[in-house]
């Protein structure tokens, strides 16, 4: 039995980019882009490609897209996700599209999943490591109108159906699916994979699709945001120390003691 | 009797090697006049009989077996050279006058030994006494032949320096048969094959029947007066038999104890040709197994590979990838993907277990040990080589069932062990290029298989993104320019008009600990009025990590990408306090056409001292402070740099304390070869070893020359109970200087 995944990609800036050089426009309500961060495949993303990779190496017969939405340098992480093995890659480049919010996004992604047809799974990181919102992937189930399993460690697919491990805060739950399903994977499934040379050189053969919100049949001007950004600034960390000084070490520890009362921290 | 004597001084060194030449070519005239002088004159008449008590036509037994011998000798070598043709091609012919030379000091000379005293000894008393054993026989050959010419004093030298060849080579043989079953020496640890205790036992064999035929000889002829061939008359000649001393002992003993002429003539005969017959087979076995290395090792080092840039080792410069669209595989991960040449330095070791010796990863109980792995490809080419030559041979596309040689013939632990420090290159004899080997067989496994530690891993995909290998750091490559800045001290950034290019490295600038080198570096060129500049945010890594880990095509796109922004910028000459970009830039950027001049720091500043440019404080804090220095593997054993960090450090006036393992018998801090990033797979961690070593001089410093040895022993201070005690500090040779300097010019710019 063939199979199709898709697997959705974004590409975020360096989630690694030193706290420094994060800087945001408060008016203009933008982040910064720092200067020579480049920018990477969102981690939970590539995490889901691993996870397709690992049901192929299990069944086979298994054909793995993904699938990503923005500007022309979004190549770069299909590319990645290529060189790790997947077979094609898919871009949805629309200028009206760059200020998606996540309802746009899922509307637009639908459009193409379905445009992708026919497909078994899909597969979207837990979350962005951006914006961390984490919604895009229930939406699309929504709106593909298939289930969804959320913030899975395994996937297996066994007679038709999706099996995943969903990670809890005190084990794991053990979820089943008819096909067609939306999974989303979280890091406690593995780091994903290195790519072998041979691949990054196919990968970057590789003819990646490019498709305009036209050619999904959607209407950009149809396509309203749901969420609106009321401000965006940098958290304020303070830090205040206080030396503690005494003649002796005793009178040091004695006088700490004496402060971490006072504060009811012990 | 575990200690071993070492000889560290490349001055004494060369003094044993010289010494061992000149007497071993003037050993027979030397005698000779030694023979004129003692003698007085008088036995002008000297001589032998050649074969003296053996039938005639021995004569034609003994050319006859010579040839037959040569030609059994021979097809061992070619039969091996067909094995070694099953690898791919690789051209060690240039340069013969260079060949030639490394082939006398080497191989003749046999420079490499002194590492290990003992074994040096018994080896060059057996190479030398041998050899000379050989050539006398040539000598008598020609002397019976062609011309007479061993007569007189000639003939008592030449047999007195025999007699002394003879005793040389018996005590080297001796020496060995007690290092092998009494001493028991850690370097055979893999326990004696066949041949080497056969071998042993039949030239103590060969030497001692030579003795006893002489002192037979001599007994009868020269002490008795028996000329054999002119029927049985007699004419004594007493005072030649001293010249042949081990023969005259024996042929006196013998007479002493009461022999008949007929009992030593028969013993005479009898072990004649049984000498003859294990001489010959002696001969033959040249060819083969252990012996072959007389052949085979000096082939080796004749086809040692020869860097074109001056490196110490072979191992000292990576070969790169010349097309990656074309290569058919990347590394080598079977017997077919290594060259021939590779295949060849397999098959010569002689497990002589010097490189095991030395090595950082066997010697803090890892997997990895060179001997090993060498011996295991051995083994494997062996096994499957003539069936792999013979398909090769009918070419009827049919391979047979082939073992992957990297991750299973060779195990995958073994071959991410390696620091590539370069111990064991710089200890073998035969110049068995080990590195090479296992680099080619990570870069099979990381580019073909994507199969390396997970950290590696990590690493290389850092390096992808970021164009660093430090993942998490909160510095950026400006941070420490900018907080310079705050201090008054503007950082130039190189635009090409300066001098000299300062290369910061990706640890220099994003490593807290690291930074305050960089600092010190850039106060001291400032003070010294050096013409510098930096890249500042335009650096990224020079690649060096990749090509280690295995990562051959990112190593060149970060190499390809640093060399473009150097020759954009004008860069010509390029200051580093890197050990591993210094060695990259030098050695390896030339391939991808990347020349340029690179000169360590420590280099820089022996030079600025000496030329009176900084001015170090006559007993400042630093005065008797006991320090130790750990030569870092790339600058010293790859790179040959020992002498200037310590003039550095004599300038500072610290007392230092060398380690036992010191210059260029130095000892890795477990960081190279990319080891920084990657965990070590199970034993001692090598740092904290360092660490103690360095703790057990006596030294309160450790100075250091490398960023990635800085940070291994500050975590080595810390956990080596000793170290933290004592409060033993890591600094760099440059933060050591910096701290003695006067500083006199306005560094301190707008404050």
């Amino acid at each position: 039995m063939s199979l199709h995944i898709i697997c959705c990609v974004k590409q975020v800036p360096d989630p690694e980019t030193p706290a420094s050089q994060f800087k945001v426009d408060e008016a203009a309500k933008k982040v910064i882009p720092a200067p020579g961060i480049a920018p990477v495949p969102s981690q939970f993303d590539t995490i889901g490609v691993e996870a397709a990779l690992r049901v192929r190496d299990a069944l086979g017969d298994v054909k793995i897209t993904v699938l990503s939405m923005g500007p022309d340098s979004f190549r770069d992480a299909i590319k990645h996700c290529l060189a790790m093995g997947a077979d094609e890659g898919v871009l949805v480049n629309d200028p009206s599209l760059y200020e998606a919010d996540h309802w746009v996004t899922a509307q637009v992604l639908a459009a193409a999943i379905q445009k992708l047809a026919p497909y078994d799974l899909v597969i979207t990181g837990r979350q962005a490591v951006d914006w961390d919102m984490g919604v895009v992937g229930p939406t699309l189930a929504e709106l593909l109108g298939i289930p969804c399993i959320t913030i899975v460690k395994s996937v297996r697919v066994e007679d038709g159906r999706v099996v995943a491990d969903r990670v809890l805060l005190d084990g794991t739950e053990t979820v089943e699916a008819p096909l067609p399903a939306v999974v989303t994977v979280s890091n406690e499934l593995g780091e994903p994979r290195y790519p072998q040379l041979r691949q990054i050189m196919m990968a970057a053969r590789k003819q990646v699709t490019v498709w305009t919100a036209a050619d999904l049949g959607l209407d950009p001007a149809q396509l309203k945001n749901r969420v609106s950004l009321e401000a965006l600034y940098v958290p304020q960390v303070k830090v205040e120390t206080e030396i503690i000084d005494g003649e002796t070490a005793e009178e040091k520890v004695e006088k700490l003691l004496q402060r971490l009362v006072e504060a009811k921290l012990i | 009797m575990a200690i071993e004597l070492k000889v560290t001084s490349p001055q004494t060194r060369r003094l044993i090697t010289a010494l061992t030449f000149f007497t071993a070519i003037l050993l027979i005239p030397l005698v000779s006049a030694i023979a004129v002088i003692a003698a007085g004159g008088g036995m002008g008449e000297a001589t032998r009989e050649v074969f003296f008590n053996i039938v005639s036509w021995a004569r034609l037994v003994a050319y006859g077996a010579t040839a037959l011998v040569l030609l059994v000798l021979a097809y061992g070598p070619l039969s091996r050279l067909r094995l070694w043709l099953l690898g791919r091609k690789e051209a060690r012919w240039d340069r013969p006058w260079e060949r030639l030379k490394a082939f006398l000091m080497y191989g003749i000379g046999q420079g490499r030994m002194p590492n290990d005293l003992y074994a040096s000894a018994m080896h060059l008393l057996i190479f030398w006494g041998w050899l000379f054993l050989f050539i006398g026989t040539l000598m008598l050959a020609f002397h019976d032949d062609f011309v007479e010419y061993l007569e007189g004093y000639v003939y008592l030298g030449y047999s007195l320096a025999l007699d002394l060849a003879g005793v040389a080579a018996t005590v080297g043989i001796l020496m060995a048969l007690y290092r092998r079953y009494l001493w028991k020496h850690p370097k055979m640890r893999l326990g004696s094959l066949w041949d080497d205790v056969a071998l042993l036992w039949l030239m103590l064999a060969i030497l001692l029947t030579g003795f006893v035929i002489e002192g037979m000889r001599v007994g009868v002829s020269e002490l008795q007066g028996a000329i054999i061939d002119v029927g049985g008359g007699r004419e004594a000649n007493p005072d030649w038999a001293p010249w042949s001393p081990i023969g005259f002992v024996i042929g006196k003993a013998a007479l002493e104890a009461g022999a008949s002429d007929g009992l030593m003539l028969g013993i005479h005969k009898v072990l004649w040709w049984a000498h003859l017959v294990m001489a010959m087979g002696w001969v033959a076995w040249v060819g083969y197994g252990k012996l072959s290395h007389i052949l085979l090792g000096s082939a080796n080092i004749f086809m040692r590979k020869l860097s074109p840039t001056g490196a110490a080792l072979a191992g000292s410069a990576l070969e790169p990838i010349r097309d990656f669209e074309t290569a058919e595989r990347f590394g080598a991960g079977y017997l077919r993907d290594f060259t021939w040449k590779q295949l060849a330095d397999v098959d010569v070791c002689v497990r002589c277990g010097r490189c095991e010796s030395q090595c950082p990863a066997w010697n803090t109980g890892k997997e990895l040990t060179p001997m090993g792995f060498l011996q295991e490809i051995k083994a494997y080419l062996n096994e499957a080589g003539p069936a792999l030559q013979a398909a090769r041979r009918q070419d009827d596309g049919q391979q047979p069932e082939e073992r992957k040689v990297a991750g299973d013939v060779v195990s995958f632990n073994t071959i991410w062990d390696c620091v590539t420090c370069g111990a064991c290159e710089y200890q073998c004899p035969i110049f068995i290029e080990h590195i090479q080997k296992l680099m080619d067989m990570r870069r099979y496994l990381v580019m073909e298989e994507a199969n390396m530690p997970e950290t590696a891993q990590a690493t290389l995909m850092q390096l992808e993104q970021r164009g660093h290998p430090w993942r998490g750091t909160q510095l950026t490559r400006t941070t420490w320019i900018e907080e310079l800045a705050r201090e008054g001290i503007e950082v130039p950034l190189f635009d090409g008009s300066q001098e000299y290019l300062y290369w910061v490295g990706c640890t220099g600038a994003l490593q807290e600990r690291n930074v305050r080198v960089t600092k010190a570096i850039v106060r001291l060129l400032l003070e010294a009025g050096v013409s510098f500049g930096v890249l500042g945010a335009e650096e990224s890594c020079s690649g060096d990590p990749a090509r280690r880990l295995g990562n051959e095509y990112l190593f060149q796109m970060q190499a390809q990408k640093t060399i473009e922004t150097f020759k954009a910028k004008g860069v010509r000459k390029i200051i580093v306090n890197c050990p591993h970009d210094f060695n990259v830039m030098r050695h390896e950027y030339p391939q991808l056409d990347g020349h340029f001049e690179v000169v360590h720091h420590t280099e820089l500043f022996a030079r600025l001292l000496a030329e009176g440019r900084l001015r170090p404080q006559r007993m400042g804090d630093l005065w008797g402070v006991p320090t130790t220095y750990h030569d870092p593997c790339y600058i010293a054993r790859h790179n040959d740099i020992l002498t200037e960090p310590r003039q550095v450090l004599a300038a500072t006036g610290v007392e230092l304390l060398e380690m036992g393992r010191h210059r260029k018998h130095t000892f890795c801090c477990g960081a190279g070869g990319g080891h920084m990033w990657v965990e070590e797979s199970k034993g001692r961690r090598i740092n904290h070893v360092r660490t103690e070593e360095a703790t057990d001089t006596g030294a309160q410093v450790i100075a250091v020359a490398c960023p990635f040895c800085m940070q291994m022993f500050e975590e080595g201070v810390g956990s080596v109970p000793e170290a933290a005690q004592k409060g033993v500090q890591v600094l760099d040779v440059a933060e050591l200087l910096e701290r003695s300097v006067t500083f006199s010019r306005v560094v301190r710019r707008g404050s």
